[in-house]
């Protein structure tokens, strides 16, 4: 890098770049601050809130995205058009069902500066509800960003070795161990909350 | 020697970009005037907060290329008598990103000592950055 010539070096100081982050099983509103950070170009040293250095961020598998707790039932998104009897309330649920992308293209409008550049930043986040991305974004793309949240592994996805390694707390009774064998490995992951991801949360709707 | 005449030779290069009657007017103009020259005031005390806002938020971004948060790094440079002001750390993480980066592992290695030295049995640190120097 130090081998570049002075306009070269300012070329790629300054370059806006096109950045990838996957949404699957994540918190949108995690999503969103590191949107939000990116757009504003607040992850470069050179940042200045007039200087429009923000890079391009897309958003992929919008759809597969997890809330923690009941948020999905309780999270109102609340609008009003100024005309009377236009005041509409959707839930989390519903939002999504309508509109993929929705939330967190709410979430990131939200967390971005309330000033005239908040418009074009919008404009810089691409959002995807799966991970059929178009080829020219594909082209673009330079840097996958590390996803907030790390994704508890499923009790199917533990080998046979693993379950039986896992320390059993007390020697159950027979008539009761199976039950209990389930009960002890239901909380092998560290999670301190339960995320719902909508595929989970469509099938204990439809049981 | 006129007071309109020296009011407006004295103050025709600050009024020519007022918008209206303001740049024209004597009685409009003395009033702007003096706002601008009160906005000028206050804003040379703002201008200060508004570099040293700027700078923190360089070096935290700067910081956070390094895998360290600014609270963190400000902290430690500080616990090892670094004594490199906000303005100085921000022209060194543009300019001299190397030199920035080493001040971020000197912070990092005194932060990881310092957690030892909390989290242990009190015993004497094996490391150089946390010994108390006497300052004069």
């Amino acid at each position: 890098m130090s081998s570049f010539s002075r306009s070269a070096q300012q070329w790629a100081t300054f370059a806006r770049s096109w950045l990838l982050i996957d949404a699957r099983m994540q918190p949108p509103g995690k999503i969103a601050s590191v949107c939000s950070v990116r757009l504003q170009g607040k992850h470069k040293p050179i940042y200045h809130p007039l200087s429009d250095i923000g890079d391009h961020v897309v958003v992929m598998n919008t759809r597969h995205i997890a809330f923690s707790g009941n948020k999905w039932e309780q999270k109102v998104y609340s609008s009003h058009t100024g005309y009377p009897g236009s005041f509409k309330q959707l839930t989390a649920a519903q939002m999504h069902q309508k509109d993929p992308t929705a939330i967190i293209k709410l979430a990131v409008y939200g967390m971005l500066p309330k000033n005239l550049t908040r418009r074009t930043m919008m404009q810089r986040l691409q959002l995807f509800p799966d991970d059929l991305l178009p080829d020219d974004i594909l082209r673009n793309l330079t840097e996958e960003l590390p996803q907030p949240r790390e994704i508890p592994r499923k009790l199917s996805e533990y080998t046979q070795e693993e379950r039986d390694a896992f320390p059993m707390l007390w020697t159950p009774d027979f008539q009761l161990s199976m039950v209990v064998h389930f009960l002890t490995y239901r909380n092998t992951t560290h999670t301190h909350t339960h995320l719902v991801g909508w595929e989970t949360r469509a099938s204990l709707c439809n049981r | 020697m006129s007071l309109l005449g020296m009011f407006w030779n004295q103050t025709v290069c600050l009024l020519q970009h007022f918008r209206g009657r303001k740049n024209r007017c004597y009685s409009l103009a003395v009033r702007a005037v003096r706002r601008a020259f009160v906005y000028a005031s206050k804003a040379r005390k703002a201008k200060r907060r508004s570099m040293r806002q700027l700078w923190i938020q360089r070096v935290a971004a700067a910081s956070r290329e390094q895998h360290m948060k600014y609270p963190a790094l400000i902290h430690n440079l500080l616990k090892c008598s670094v004594a490199l002001n906000r303005r100085v750390l921000c022209d060194l993480s543009i300019t001299e990103p190397r030199s920035f980066q080493s001040l971020t592992a000197l912070a990092h290695a005194r932060r990881t000592e310092g957690l030892r030295a909390a989290l242990g049995d009190g015993a004497e640190p094996p490391g150089v950055f946390s010994r108390i120097t006497q300052l004069q």
